[in-house]
């Protein structure tokens, strides 16, 4: 039985800079200078490539209610990790932080998304040998 | 945010350090490898299908201080893996400024890739290690190139790159290095055919081993022209045709590469190319890498379809300009 190697250089190579392994323009589309927090309800979650999008209504104090979109993480990847169409259903509150469009629209990038009651999305829970035991964000 | 950060980071380095440690190849296993024999396809042909994973530890360039030096030593290869996984818990106890990760390692399910072990200290071959310098006239072509685009990087589609625009992923091209992320392919054979289906970002290469001569040179295609044949249980795969968009490490149309895949065991395929371009290099240069197979199936990428990052770059831009103009 040979034991594999997890692929450690890029996991270094990506703490150290995470934009080369973007798709994209990172700089172009997303200003680092507006960093985002918002709460919010799920309107949709688009799984599609080459990145997933979650659509949801923010309310502020005063009631009204803006609408954004928050780019995630590959459906490929999040899917080999077990996450499934299921895992973030309309109506789910979350907190989102991450990094407004560079145009001054509601869109942003996500870097964290965490369920109110504390489960994160895009961290899996891990069992024996690296391999998710179930569902999207069990942590 | 920084905390949160850092404990996504913290466990992502625990997930890797549980998976990371190694364990040499015991004698029985070496001598079971060096007799193993490939299956062969109901018409004869050594038995390449499945699906496998291109992702690697192995750098493409060996690091400057380990000179010549082309192997680690099971030992060297432990003790390295060991202070790797140190250091990355390190890092993962430090606060991360957040604008520079932006996005978690899990969601690119880094933290659980699994890759073909190896003693090597880099993919390219040999004493040196690295890809040689490149020659003069290609300096210069690559100094138009980019005077051309100056200042108009962002000016509409058609000057973002082939990758961005999802119309070609590096890896797709030979040599097929690992993409990064999603690093999955699928080989596919049937009688007089091979074909190479790339996870990232779409195609599928379709290699004729019919011993038909390549296209005649006046039809250029970005992934090249690729013939194949078989010697012995290897497949080797000669490439030309390429356009000047394909630009492997700076290479030209010019670009030949020849590609080497024998299976070494029923997991993996020992992949080996050389790279040649007489209007980009003085010399040809060659790597190697195994490839995993992996129990999963390949997904479809459907890249074009979701590409809102294209119209938001471009957004991006103008609003920068308008923003620039009113200063």
């Amino acid at each position: 039985m040979r034991t594999k190697f997890a692929w450690f250089t890029v996991c270094a190579a990506l703490l150290g800079s995470a934009q080369v392994w973007a798709h994209h323009a990172f700089a172009q589309e997303f200003d680092e200078k507006r960093p985002l927090k918002l709460e919010g309800t799920v309107t949709k979650w688009e799984v599609i490539n080459p990145h997933s999008w979650i659509h949801l209504d923010v309310k502020s104090p005063d009631g009204k209610v803006t609408s954004w979109m928050i780019e995630g993480g590959s459906p490929n990847a999040l899917f080999r990790q077990g996450f499934t169409k299921e895992s973030l259903p309309v109506g789910s509150e979350i907190v989102v932080e991450g990094f407004q469009a560079k145009d001054g629209s509601n869109r942003g990038v996500g870097s964290n998304v965490v369920f109110k009651d504390g489960r994160k999305l895009f961290l899996s829970n891990t069992g024996a040998n690296g391999v998710p035991s179930g569902g999207g964000g069990d942590n | 945010m920084n905390r949160r950060i850092t404990i996504t980071l913290l466990l992502a380095a625990l997930v890797a350090v549980a998976v990371l440690v190694p364990a040499p190849l015991s004698a029985q296993t070496a001598n079971a490898v060096k007799n193993w024999t490939p299956p062969k396809t109901a018409d004869g042909a050594p038995d390449l299908q499945g699906v496998f994973s291109t992702a690697t530890a192995v750098p493409l360039e060996r690091p400057r201080n380990l000179g010549s030096k082309e192997f680690y030593t099971d030992e060297e290869l432990a003790a390295r893996a060991k202070a790797t996984a140190a250091q990355a818990a390190a890092r993962a106890n430090q606060a991360v400024d957040p604008n520079i990760v932006h996005y978690d390692l899990g969601q690119y399910g880094l933290n659980q890739r699994v890759t073909a072990e190896s003693n090597r200290t880099s993919q390219i071959v040999g004493p040196e290690g690295v890809i040689p310098p490149i020659l003069p006239q290609a300096q210069e072509r690559v100094n138009a190139k980019q005077a051309a685009a100056r200042g108009h990087n962002f000016d509409d589609v058609q000057h973002r790159s082939l990758s961005e625009r999802c119309i070609l992923w590096p890896n797709e091209a030979p040599p097929m290095l690992s993409p990064g992320y999603n690093s999955d392919l699928q080989i596919v054979q049937g009688p007089g055919y091979v074909t190479i289906l790339q996870e990232m970002i779409h195609d599928a290469r379709v290699i004729p081993t019919d011993g038909s001569a390549h296209l005649p040179s006046n039809i250029r295609l970005l992934l090249g022209d690729s013939r194949g044949h078989w010697e012995g249980n290897t497949l080797v795969i000669d490439t030309t045709n390429f356009t000047d968009r394909t630009a492997f490490r700076n290479s030209g149309e010019n670009l030949h590469v020849i590609e080497r895949l024998t299976r070494t065991s029923g997991d993996t395929i020992l992949y080996q190319f050389t790279v040649d371009d007489p209007t980009t290099w003085a010399k040809p240069w060659s790597g190697e890498v195994s490839w995993e197979k992996i129990n999963s199936p390949i997904y479809e990428y459907a890249c074009q379809e979701g590409n809102y990052g294209l119209p938001n770059i471009l957004s991006g831009a103008r609003a920068t300009e308008k923003e620039s103009a009113g200063k």
